[in-house]
């Protein structure tokens, strides 16, 4: 049984790219998703020579979804909202990833132990840290895969 | 949720029943990049600064963040460079009138919720919140929009926009450059501008956000308004009901329409959010706080 980020971290994962759009990056998704068999949430985002620059996930995505005017819409009872999911996907999908992302990242590295993980998870609310070592991204560990692993202990 | 009180109808409410829990704040040494981003995701028009304590040390808007495009200013520059502060603070207790009141004084458009302890930030009251409040309160009360209340149907049914714009249009020209834009904005203390073809046909439209994207994806300041305007501009006919507008401004996540008489080339005034907000309760004497007017931050 493993006790590092090494253990637990999955080294097959997908990124985007920061001038590709939302619309491009949700095709993405739906790829991770069905070859990773399991529900993507969240992905890291890359630049040309393959550098960390920010990462994605379904929240930063809820929010673009979101109309901004939504207060005003809940106090109207008689509004007329047929169509408003479909205005409001179409403007989402012309948005970079870039100009969403995520710039303040979290990462640690092979060696951060599963404790340290889990502190990190909880005070910085984040659900996937990536893996470096010397800039690089070796993989990343998914807050499920942890649980997995602990629920393992627990149990044994 | 307060009872309406009909004689004070949103002045009966306190800070704490119309501010947001979610304040998205950033550190005061963050790159400028950041701050674009985050006005972009969370829809907002301000993000505060903050040290490592967590003490809101300034203000940075769209404003600032354009200013400093303007400015030339490299995009990794600090926050800290472009911020209004310190911030301005209300209390959660505080009633409405008087963080309007504040608002009107300093010439802002949101004010901080302080909580217990001195550096403790709980929230934020921003103008748009409080006109969100004016639909909840002014379509319940019986004593807004007298004379036509008297008549049947929902209240944003019985006006016309055309009864409510702003008559006249501020607009620039495709080929004229960003930085133009900027000094135009600057002026007339505008959020966003018409741009017409060379024909005076409407084709676009530049807000501070897409001037700011622009600066975030390192466009020039010499750029035509033609590579980022946001196409169309968006118009409604001036004889249509009010709640069809408001209609379009919650599709479009926009707080500002344009209003066109006979043909949707035929632009002749604006209309806001805001503007629908106090036309429903701008005649109203039930109710001061209703009528809101804070100038441009």
């Amino acid at each position: 049984m493993g006790l590092t980020a090494r253990d637990v971290m999955d080294t097959r994962f997908f990124t985007l790219r920061p001038e590709i759009s939302v619309g491009d990056a949700v095709h993405i998704f739906k790829r991770a998703s069905q070859e990773l068999q399991q529900t993507v949430f969240g992905l890291m985002v890359v630049d040309a020579n393959e550098n960390l620059v920010g990462m994605v996930s379904m929240y930063d995505i809820f929010l673009l979804l979101r109309p901004k005017h939504i207060h005003i819409w809940g106090e109207m009872e008689d509004l007329e909202v047929a169509g408003v999911l479909e205005t409001a996907c179409q403007r989402a999908k012309g948005v970079l990833v870039g100009d969403i992302m995520t710039t303040e990242l979290i990462t640690i590295t092979p060696d951060t132990h599963l404790l340290h993980i889990i502190d990190i998870m909880i005070k910085k609310h984040v659900r996937r840290l990536p893996v470096m070592n010397n800039g690089k991204i070796l993989g990343i560990v998914y807050l499920s895969r942890v649980f997995n692993h602990l629920l393992e202990r627990l149990a044994s | 949720m307060p009872v309406i009180d009909h004689r004070n109808v949103l002045k009966g409410l306190r800070v704490q029943e119309a501010m947001r829990r979610q304040v998205i704040r950033l550190p005061w040494e963050a790159p400028l990049a950041q701050a674009i981003r985050y006005t972009i995701k969370y829809k907002v028009n301000a993000v505060l600064a903050v040290d490592d304590d967590q003490v809101g040390l300034g203000v940075v808007s769209k404003t600032d963040l354009m200013g400093a495009y303007y400015a030339h200013l490299l995009i990794d520059t600090p926050v800290a460079a472009v911020m209004a502060g310190p911030p301005l603070f209300c209390r959660p207790t505080d009633t409405l009138d008087a963080a309007l009141d504040a608002m009107r004084r300093h010439r802002v458009h949101r004010l901080y919720v302080q909580g217990e302890g001195p550096h403790d930030i709980i929230g934020v009251l921003a103008y748009p919140d409080i006109v969100g409040l004016l639909y909840r309160y002014c379509t319940r009360c019986d004593r807004s929009l007298k004379g036509k209340a008297r008549t049947a149907g929902p209240p944003l049914d019985r006006f016309l926009v055309r009864e409510v714009m702003t008559p006249e249009v501020y607009a620039l020209q495709e080929n004229d450059t960003l930085q133009a834009i900027m000094e135009g904005l600057a002026a007339y203390r505008f959020g966003a501008v018409l741009i017409t073809d060379r024909d005076g046909r409407p084709a676009g439209i530049v807000s501070k956000t897409d001037l700011i994207t622009a600066y975030l994806h390192g466009l020039p300041t010499d750029t035509p308004a033609r590579r980022v305007m946001t196409k169309p501009a968006i118009a409604v006919d001036g004889g249509a009901p009010l709640a069809e507008a408001l209609t379009t401004m919650i599709f479009a996540d926009l707080h500002r329409l344009f209003v066109y008489r006979d043909s949707p080339e035929n632009l002749v005034g604006v209309l806001s959010l805001s503007d629908v907000a106090r036309f429903r309760s701008g005649t109203c004497r039930a109710c001061l706080v209703s009528r809101i007017r804070v100038g441009a931050a």
